[in-house]
């Protein structure tokens, strides 16, 4: 073995510590790269599970064209199919109500409902409803329903014998046997059939012979389950994809992290030995032989970290589904993705070496003559040289150059058919230009942002103007430690500036398109009976009962509708926000237009446009224009005196009401209030728009859910570092601790000295993080073309700088201890 | 100018030692590579001189100041610091000691690379809470020759310099002891001869006690005395010594080994 390798890695086992520290920062980077490729497994299988209509038993799905019922008895008698279950949902009038009636077998892998109570139905004219059924439309097991299919077909009485439960609840849905189902229509066509194959079934065969037995001119295409499933989940997580892309940018920000917290440990470590590289220079080793010593040494880490933090995100990643599942939430398992594994030790090798470059050409790069100066003396230069610069102003040019490039290439707001992968891709690159230019330039920075957060530190005597001093006198290592901190604290200023404005976009969205808890409307558009409103409002189960107008308007070219419901008129509607103007003063002749309807049309708050509806036309002036949508996304906000103008009827088009009270129970009494006003009239029709509400929410949830979890790794690292790090310069540091003690420094002193230290940097660190990270995330937010507004959550971002600055303060805690206990003399004897 | 055998009085009997070891053993680990440091030393420093402790390499030398300055703490015996019993003492009476009663020089690594000249000066009185007396700080300043160098980083300054400065902030707290480590062990003769000077003028103007380890029978004859040191013991001592006395000593000590 070449000598000099032999020496380092003697070094390395004589003080396991200061590897084990290095290597933390790869095994959590290694950790959190491997637990995303679990959560993204999760996710994934959880997505599939949830949102795929196809149960997981299938095989093979007989689709889109024509299959009959005597298709489907000879389907099942193809050889290898073990279960063929055909699909029919059939929409009906149950009494005033929309009733989904839809086939299931009831029982076996293809059934797609539990049972709850009662059975399932077996005999014709029995039906299964869902528990939310249950409640809306008062169908209790046991009660009968008069159901219509249409106008042609004579209605047809059926008994509640049980209640299942369905993949998802919607409270219109009751299942059955195919043969009830495919009862109340008179043509003998099947949507789908889905197929489970016997066990050891050759596929290719039974899809051919299912293929022959549908073989003719509309012929249905025969897929297999597994694609028909991914195609739905696909189409189900389609709408939330942009979000998914944010998340995505913050993953791939993680291991940018993990690479720049693992060089900037090794330049620690590296510095700490500076004097043994000399030493070793000076008895004749060559360069080149220290450079691949120092790799080799990054390499061993990189593998032995690699392994570990897989074995630890496997180890995690399969407590999920049972600690989910004892809170009440079903998750998928994320399995054994082994070649993820290997690629994951891969990366963590393929970083640890990059990371590892550097400094260890920097550090081989050590004149023989450091091994006769103090290692004190070279740990303490703060200033930087003259092609450090260059390369930090080349870097700062090339961030903002990308910076530059993604704001030409913004999209438009509300573009359609927009990829944001590349603008995302860019503003990550132009990050990483920007932390390589901070790493770079950063002893420079820290001295300002020092200055300032050290002013009040300095006041409280020697001990805080040791800690400053400690800090700014050593610029470059408070700038490598400094410099992971603020990755982590522009990650999570990423986060809640880009999740705060996501907030804001949903609850815009919400209130849109449901600014009360119900919808009462007339089906036909020909208006509520007059007496509706204060009915409803004298029910005691309601309250803001508010009536509204809205019909079809055309304005400069523009085909939108108009409402009288005026901005004020329910307090969800105050979400609704404006981009210019104002709502003060508003009232006959003006309007409040939606964002895109001023973009088309090309108005501005101030101008006067003609609207014009069934050949009537008013004049109105644009008095404010939303940030988004419109109240029940209508384009144009206009007064009552004008809509009646415009040719609208006296008759409501419909009225909205909120609840009582919160709770299912008062939402139950508020739809049957509004269901007594209409006396089963099938002319009307209430949306309980609060359900809407609450599964956009539920959906927002989910993802912020996941997106919190996988940051919550990106976290994790960056704090990690910290930790390692401020170990690292502690013990790099444990002369000047000697020392410190030696001319009386008291232990509790240097203990308050270095955690005081620590924390400075979580200051210097988080101050830097916030000023890169919300510019940043409002860029990203752009980026994905969401029509989000640039949010700044103050309270929140001042409370990530008092946790960081705590957690940095935490992290010198322990070393700090160490440090403090160890004998003077010990101290300065260690080299 | 003999070598006496080594003063077995006790060392506080009129009250004149600044510090004293009384029957001070030092053991380090334990079992069969147990080594004894220090093996049961006796010695008295007097109030205002200058003593110089010497010995072969691995004598105990740097144990014995150790335990003498509270840095470590001795496995049996006494360390007497004027009219105080410094073994068995809690960290915390030991650090106000090295903060406000005894100064250090070391062999190097004697600064802290963050502080100026000046800070690294005043570090101990800061520690305290106390304020330099200006004209000591102004005096010391002068004759060290800092003058000019006070807002420098150790890093900017040459060897001998920090040395002088590691000695200005030794002195400025007037401390009633100074050790000193083989200070001049890293430095040019020059250098080395200008920081002897020093603390002989130490003693002489200010009538500070100091001792010192050294290796050089050249600085050891700066002393008042030289006390010699063999496998942990007290080996002999030499008054008023002159570098062939002292030569003739160590040759003597290491024939005897
Ligand atoms: N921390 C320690 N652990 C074990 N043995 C030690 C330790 N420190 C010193 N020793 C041993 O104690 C003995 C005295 O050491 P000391 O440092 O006092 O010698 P010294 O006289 O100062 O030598 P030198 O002139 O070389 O500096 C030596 O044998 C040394 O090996
Ligand atoms: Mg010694």
């Amino acid at each position: 073995m070449n000598p000099v390798l032999r020496t380092q890695l003697s070094g390395v086992s004589r003080r396991p510590a200061r590897l084990l520290l290095t290597g933390l920062a790869v095994l959590v980077a290694s950790f959190v790269v491997y637990a995303t490729v679990l959560a993204q497994q999760i996710t994934e299988r959880s997505l599939l599970n949830g949102l795929s209509g196809t149960p997981e038993a299938t095989d093979l799905v007989v689709r889109e064209g024509t299959v009959t019922g005597a298709q489907l008895a000879r389907i099942a008698a193809v050889p290898g199919v073990a279960e063929a279950a055909g699909r029919l949902e059939v929409g009906v009038q149950a009494g005033a109500e929309y009733l989904t009636v839809a086939a299931d077998p009831g029982t076996g892998p293809l059934s797609m409902v539990a049972p709850v109570s009662g059975r399932y139905p077996a005999a014709a004219g029995e039906l299964a409803v869902t528990p939310r059924t249950v409640q809306r439309l008062g169908l209790t097991t046991g009660s009968e329903v008069e159901l219509r299919a249409g106008d042609e077909t004579p209605p047809v009485t059926a008994r509640i014998v049980g209640v299942v439960e369905p993949p998802s609840d919607y409270g219109d849905t009751a299942y059955a046997p195919l043969g009830t189902v495919s009862a109340l229509v008179t043509e003998d066509v099947l949507q789908r059939v889905e197929i489970r194959l016997d066990a050891g079934a050759d596929a290719t065969a039974v899809r051919e012979g299912i293929a022959a037995v549908v073989a003719g001119p509309e012929a249905p295409e025969v897929a297999t389950g597994a694609d028909v499933r991914l195609e739905e989940a696909q189409a189900m997580v389609g709408e939330i994809n942009q979000m998914f892309a944010v998340v995505g940018m913050f993953v791939a920000v993680a291991v940018a992290a993990a690479g720049l917290i693992a060089a900037s440990t090794f330049r620690i470590v590296f510095a700490q030995r500076m004097r043994q590289l000399a030493l070793l220079r000076a008895v004749g080793a060559g360069r080149s032989a220290l450079v691949r010593a120092l790799v080799v040494e990054g390499l061993l880490t990189g593998v032995v970290a690699g392994l570990t933090g897989v074995l630890a995100a496997l180890a995690v990643g399969h407590t999920v589904r049972p600690a989910a599942g004892a809170l009440g939430v079903d998750v998928a398992s994320p399995g054994f993705p082994l070649a993820a594994a290997a690629a994951t030790v891969a990366l963590a090798v393929l970083i640890t070496v990059l990371a590892v470059l550097a400094p260890a050409f920097s550090a081989a790069r050590v004149s023989p003559l450091e091994a006769l100066r103090t290692a004190a003396t070279t740990g303490a230069r703060t200033g930087i040289g003259g092609g450090r610069r260059l390369f930090g102003l080349l870097f700062t040019a090339a961030a903002l150059g990308g910076v530059a490039v993604v704001l030409a290439a913004l999209p438009e707001p509300d573009a359609q058919d927009f990829d944001p992968s590349p603008l995302l891709l860019g503003i990550v690159a132009s990050g990483a230009c920007a932390y390589i230019a901070l790493i770079a330039l950063g002893p420079v920075l820290v001295r300002p942002v020092l200055v300032v957060a050290g002013w009040p530190l300095r006041r409280l005597g020697p001990v805080g103007r040791l800690a400053v001093g400690g800090v700014g006198g050593s610029a470059r290592r408070a700038a490598a430690v400094s410099v992971v901190v603020a990755l982590g604290v522009t990650l999570i200023a990423g986060t809640l500036v880009g999740g705060a404005s996501v907030q804001v976009l949903a609850e815009r969205e919400l209130a849109a398109s449901a600014p009360a808890d119900f919808e009462l409307s007339a089906s036909d558009g020909t208006g509520l009976p007059p007496g509706y409103a204060g009915r409803a409002a004298a029910s005691g189960a309601l309250t803001r009962v508010t009536p509204y107008r809205r019909i079809d308007t055309t304005v400069g070219g523009v085909e939108t509708a108009a409402t009288d419901l005026a901005l004020t008129a329910l307090p969800r509607l105050a979400d609704l926000d404006l981009a210019a103007g104002t709502t003060d003063g508003f009232g006959p002749g003006r309007t409040v237009i939606a964002r895109y309807v001023a973009d088309l049309a090309n108005l501005r708050v101030g101008d006067t446009t003609a609207v014009t509806a069934g050949g009537r036309t008013v004049r109105l002036t644009v008095s404010g224009i939303l940030s988004d949508m419109g109240p029940l996304h209508s384009g144009l906000v206009v007064d009552g005196s004008d809509l009646t103008g415009l040719g609208a009827k006296a008759a409501p088009t419909g009225l909205l009401a909120d609840a009582s009270a919160d709770g299912e129970q008062a939402r139950t009494a508020g739809l049957h209030a509004l269901r007594d006003l209409t006396a089963g009239d099938p002319r009307y029709g209430v949306a309980v728009l609060a359900d809407q509400r609450d599964q956009l929410r539920g959906n927002l949830t989910v993802v912020l859910a996941i997106a919190i979890a996988l940051i919550g790794l990106t976290v994790l690292i960056a704090v990690v570092g910290v930790g390692a790090t401020t170990a690292l310069s502690v013990v790099e540091r444990v002369r000047e601790s000697g020392l410190l003690r030696a001319v009386g420094m008291s232990r509790g002193g240097l203990r308050t000295m270095l955690t005081t230290e620590s924390a400075l940097y979580g200051v210097v660190g988080a101050a830097l993080g916030i000023a890169l990270g919300v510019p940043y995330a409002w860029l990203a937010v752009r980026a994905t073309g969401l029509n989000a507004p640039l949010t700044v959550p103050g309270w929140q971002l001042a409370a990530v700088f008092a946790a960081l600055v705590a957690l940095t303060a935490l992290a010198g805690v322990m070393p700090a201890r160490r440090a403090a206990r160890v004998s003077p003399v010990t101290a300065l004897t260690t080299d | 100018m003999h070598i006496r055998p080594a003063s077995t009085t006790a060392p506080d009997r009129d009250g004149l030692a600044a510090v004293a070891a009384v029957d001070l053993v030092k053991v380090y680990g334990a079992g069969d590579t147990a080594v004894r440091a220090l093996d049961g030393v006796t010695v008295g420093f007097d109030r205002g001189r200058f003593t110089a402790i010497m010995g072969p390499s691995g004598s105990g030398k740097s144990t014995l100041m150790h335990c003498l300055a509270g840095l470590d703490t001795a496995t049996s015996g006494r360390v007497m610091l004027g009219g105080t019993d410094l073994t068995a003492q809690p960290d915390r009476v030991l650090t106000k000691a090295r903060r406000e009663r005894i100064g250090f020089v070391f062999q190097s690594f004697n600064l802290l690379p963050q502080l100026t000249a000046a800070d690294n000066i005043t570090l101990p009185l800061d520690l305290a809470g106390r304020k330099a007396d200006p004209a000591l700080f102004d005096r010391l300043v002068t004759t060290l020759g800092l003058a000019g160098r006070l807002t420098h980083r150790p890093s900017e300054l040459s060897g001998g310099q920090q040395q002088r400065v590691a000695l200005a902030r030794a002195l400025v707290s007037r401390p009633e002891v100074l050790f000193a480590d083989e200070p001049t062990g890293n430095l040019d003769s020059r250098s080395g001869a200008e920081v002897l000077t020093l603390l002989r003028e130490a003693t002489r103007d200010l009538g500070q006690t100091v001792v010192m380890v050294t290796h050089d029978a050249g600085a050891a004859a700066y002393a008042d005395r030289v006390v010699l040191l063999a496998d942990g013991r007290l080996a002999g001592e030499i008054h008023q010594p002159d570098i062939a006395a002292v030569t003739e000593a160590l040759q003597a000590l290491a024939a005897g080994r």
